[in-house]
């Protein structure tokens, strides 16, 4: 061979971590920096009698340990999304197995983690509530004496949010539009069905870091997160100091997916460094990022209608989320179930409420697609039993039923910006639909529908050009391996008319970096993008103006060519002429850009959903009847990018989600027994690995140029995850006749339902 | 605890070193030597993120005591490239086969030891290979993809 040439080069990106370079917060060490280690708590529900400290405190190498006590006397010590209830260590009770009880301050991690085992806690234990049935027993105890404090949600027309709805209940989220009751009454057909997903970990590589250092009166710290901007306001709030007073620095990320999105440890462990008066980490372990946040299981029960020629009518929802020991961001998975539960479909009406119930298990928070994942899973299942039970075509019934272009998702909201019937056909063309099944081989497909961008979401940016003809951008879209840097470097060097290895992308720091929301909701490059895409067109703008005034002509006269000007056939080098003017040093012409989508009181969010984001899913499966095991032996996925700015960065979003999905189809599911979790360990938390990829897995990238983002991009981050389990369950259904309703489709589950089955068989036969 | 005198080679560079016996060699390559590059993911040797090559065979260093391979050439990210990228390095970072980046050393390093040991993998032999790899990003196809590019590359293996 003639040797494969490796071209072009790498992204700063890529570069940094094929070499090692790159660095994340796990790696940050700081001069005379101690340690941190928490102690959880091995009770699911306990009332705290008292904690004994002495022992720990007088092991050597010990600096302090930090208890509830200590954080009372904070400001405001409680945090969450948007209901705050989580005690940054527990104060007068325990709620979960893994509840943070105490930190242990120390010269080094052995030391602190010894020193946790000789921490004595009094407990006197209290009924546990593991689950959602328990939790909403009329004996229930409450889990909390008080209403969680926070702003809530704030929602618009045809939606409503409630606090504390019921005893146990956080919050519950009602959606409704037509008039449900009717519309079922004259369907031809209604069907009732219910479904069970699964709670997942996040599983990123990189636990939870966090780094705090004190210095006069500031506080500064090194984090693995999803939004430095969030943080940086809930560590202000629970101080009682002024923003300016807290700084954040957000190096690489070692994996998100939702893990690491907003407040965690980041209060406590800026309390630990301030009480051992030194620079304080706090590593978990992989262990201790199960026991932090999951994603939420819930059981979503369906009511739709259908009339005589195939339409569907209306559907009724009742979610029951479970929401473990704390709020996290449970208020919004509840919102964004409730509201994502009718699919990308058009109905007349739909009556939807989602409650997120407190149970004593690991709190649930955001997850990759959150809600959008757990409504896909139940509507695309009930669509394909739909189209089963009136005889009817399961691509054929979604096309009827799908929303066309531009056709409004509901009364208020923005329009369908896919083609929804396109994204069929492909994934139906790759899985092979219309050929014939090979033996015991089943086919299914879905897809999956959230909504895109955030709410009222919004990013500032900055750009700046030097003299050189070289760019930085600042904004604060965290790197968590989705591409994020080269992606928005690229939007900067379109704009800018320059080379995309000119441009780089800043550190971000809270202190010099332009604000945003957080990098959630698959925002990055729209929402952040068109910040920095307004940012590198003043800067470009500022240059050409510049340029302009040196000539002696006017902006429109000039064309950017390579790192000079020309002006009619004359080309003028830059770098010389910005010299000349501004002196040897050079110059910088730095613009600012922002985004803001607007709150809309007659939308159902109070904003209207910025973009779309359909998954396109296809399975083919074998089942073993003997064994009970599903094989995945080929899994389509694909979703619209609007415009792919990097296709390859692309693919490797859908397929990396589809792959957690996959994986919760097939086993992967944090498990409880009696009150503790059974696998929260890294050995027995079994995710995807290689051996279990099906032998063909393809995504594919549509390019349908309807987003809302820099020439028509929009987001895809999230959107893999959606369609996949759905897809999986309709194709077992294809292929042995059973319909499983709960995640993951073990071989018990799959026995069990053949098992089920094998009567009836047995009555026809016979 | 009293050290233990052992003499390592890492990337190249012969030391002597007095180590703890309770050392775990992922904890000497960071903290001591600043490479940072072999990453601690799972700490119970599950995750294969901390993977190096031990004489050219892949060992976690997270759950291998430094004292053990006394005597041992150790490689890790950052012993394979100066100004140019490894064909391995250089494969994962055309293919898309990196995402957050806190496995891709690991990966990169148990490829490297797979092709010194067959040079032309077939699919089934790269998944079974990578198996003790985890990567939660990006799904594999695309490393799968860049192990297929690299032993294409004459100079990889």
């Amino acid at each position: 061979m003639d040797g494969m040439q490796i071209a072009p080069p790498p992204s700063q990106d890529a570069w940094e971590k094929v070499t090692g370079a790159a660095v994340y917060a796990f790696d940050i060490a700081l001069p005379g920096m101690l340690h941190g280690k928490l102690l959880r708590s091995p009770h699911a529900h306990a009332r705290i009698r008292g904690i004994d400290v002495s022992a720990a405190l007088a092991m050597p190498g010990v600096a302090c340990v930090v208890t509830g006590q200590d954080a009372l006397a904070l400001a405001d010590p409680v945090y969450g999304v948007v209901l705050w209830d989580q005690p940054l260590l527990a104060t007068d009770r325990v709620r979960y197995v893994g509840d943070s009880v105490a930190a242990v301050v120390a010269v080094d991690e052995a030391t602190a983690f010894r020193a946790c085992t000789a921490i004595r806690v009094d407990y006197e234990p209290l009924p546990a509530l593991m689950g959602i049935e328990a939790a909403l027993a009329p004996d229930a105890p409450l889990l909390f004496d008080e209403p969680a404090a926070g702003p809530g949600v704030r929602v618009g027309e045809g939606s409503r949010f409630v606090r504390d709805p019921a005893p146990n209940v956080l919050c519950e989220y009602g959606f409704a539009y037509g008039d449900a009751a009717a519309e079922l009454d004259a369907s031809a057909k209604v069907f009732s069905d219910s479904f069970a997903f699964s709670r997942l970990c996040h599983g990123h590589l990189e636990p939870h870091v966090n780094i705090a250092r004190w210095q006069a009166g500031r506080v500064e710290i090194w984090s693995n997160n999803q939004d430095p901007f969030v943080l940086r306001g809930d560590v202000a709030r629970v101080f009682g100091l002024p923003l300016q007073a807290v700084r954040f620095h957000t190096p690489l990320v070692g994996g998100g997916f939702g893990g690491k999105s907003y407040c965690k440890m980041e209060p406590l462990v800026a309390l630990m460094a301030r009480k051992a008066r030194a620079p304080v980490r706090l590593a978990l372990t992989f262990d201790e990022s199960l026991l932090t946040t999951t994603k939420h299981g819930c059981v979503i029960t369906l009511t739709s209608g259908v009339d005589a020629e195939g339409r569907l009518t209306a559907r009724r929802a009742k979610i029951l989320l479970d929401g473990g020991a704390y709020s996290d961001a449970s208020a919004m998975v509840a919102v964004k179930t409730g509201f994502r539960i009718g699919g990308p479909y058009r109905w007349r009406a739909i009556d939807s409420l989602a409650q997120a119930v407190r149970t004593t298990t690991v709190p649930g928070g955001s997850f990759r697609g959150f809600g959008g994942t757990q409504a896909s899973w139940a509507s695309e299942s009930q669509i394909d039993m739909i189209a089963h039970r009136i005889g009817a075509d399961p691509i054929g019934f979604r096309k009827q039923n799908a929303l066309r272009l531009h056709e409004p998702f509901a009364p208020g909201d923005s329009g369908m910006d896919s083609d929804l019937a396109a994204g069929l056909d492909e994934v139906s063309a790759r899985i092979g639909w219309t050929a014939p099944r090979a033996a015991g081989h089943g086919l299914g497909i879905a897809i999956g529908l959230k909504d895109g961008g955030g709410t009222g979401n919004h990013a500032q940016a900055q750009v700046r050009l030097t003299h050189g003809g070289e760019a930085t951008v600042s904004c604060a879209v965290v790197e968590i391996g989705q591409g994020v840097r080269t992606a928005i470097c690229r939007l900067a060097a379109e704009t800018l008319g320059i080379p995309e290895h000119r441009v780089r992308y800043a550190a971000i720091d809270t202190d010099h970096t332009p604000p945003d929301n957080g990098t959630h909701v698959s925002c990055g490059t729209t929402v952040t993008g068109l910040a920095v895409v307004e940012a590198a067109g003043r800067a470009r703008g500022q240059l050409m103006a510049f340029a302009a005034g040196q000539l002696g002509c006017v902006p429109e006269d000039l064309v950017l060519d390579g790192w000079a000007v020309r002006l009619g056939n004359e080309s003028h080098p830059l770098e010389p002429m910005i010299r000349r003017h501004f002196g040897g040093m050079g110059w910088e012409f730095i613009g600012g850009g922002a985004f803001k989508d607007p709150y809309i009181a007659s939308a159902p969010l109070n904003a209207k959903n910025m973009f779309w984001i359909p998954c396109w899913s296809g399975a083919e499966v074998s089942v073993d009847r003997e064994t009970g095991k599903v094989a995945v032996l080929k899994l389509i996925v694909g979703a619209d990018a609007g415009r792919a700015v990097d296709s390859i960065a692309c693919l490797g979003q859908i397929e990396g989600a589809a792959a957690q999905a996959l994986s919760q189809a097939l086993f992967e599911e944090l498990r409880y027994a009696g009150e503790a979790p059974e696998n929260a360990t890294p050995l027995d938390y079994r995710v995807l690995q290689t051996p279990d990829l099906p032998a063909v897995f393809e995504g594919f990238v549509l390019e349908h140029a309807l987003g809302p983002g820099p020439g028509q991009l929009k987001g895809i981050g999230e959107a893999g995850m959606l369609g996949i389990a759905a897809a999986i369950a309709n194709a077992i259904e294809d292929a042995a006749g059973i319909r499983l309703t709960s995640l993951p489709f073990s071989p018990e589950r799959v026995l069990a339902a053949l098992d089920a089955q094998a009567p009836a068989l047995a009555e026809v036969s016979g | 605890m009293t050290g233990m005198a052992i003499t390592l080679s890492v990337n190249g560079l012969a030391r002597r070193l007095t180590v703890a016996p309770e050392r775990i060699l992922a904890d000497l390559l960071r903290q001591e030597l600043g490479l940072t590059g072999c990453k601690i993911g799972c700490d119970q040797g599950v995750c294969g993120a901390c993977t190096v090559l031990a004489d050219g065979v892949p060992v976690a260093a997270c759950t291998t005591f430094t004292f053990a391979l006394d005597g041992a050439a150790i490689t890790t990210i950052e012993g394979l490239s100066e100004d140019r990228l490894h064909p391995v390095q250089a494969a994962f970072a055309t293919v898309g086969a990196v995402q957050c980046g806190f496995c891709t050393a690991g990966m990169i390093l148990s490829t490297i030891a797979l092709l010194a040991r067959d040079p032309d993998p077939d699919e089934a032999t790269i998944r079974a290979w990578l198996g003790g790899n985890l990567c939660r990003c990006t799904g594999y196809a695309r490393i799968i993809e860049a192990v297929r590019l690299a032993a294409r590359t004459p100079e990889a293996v």
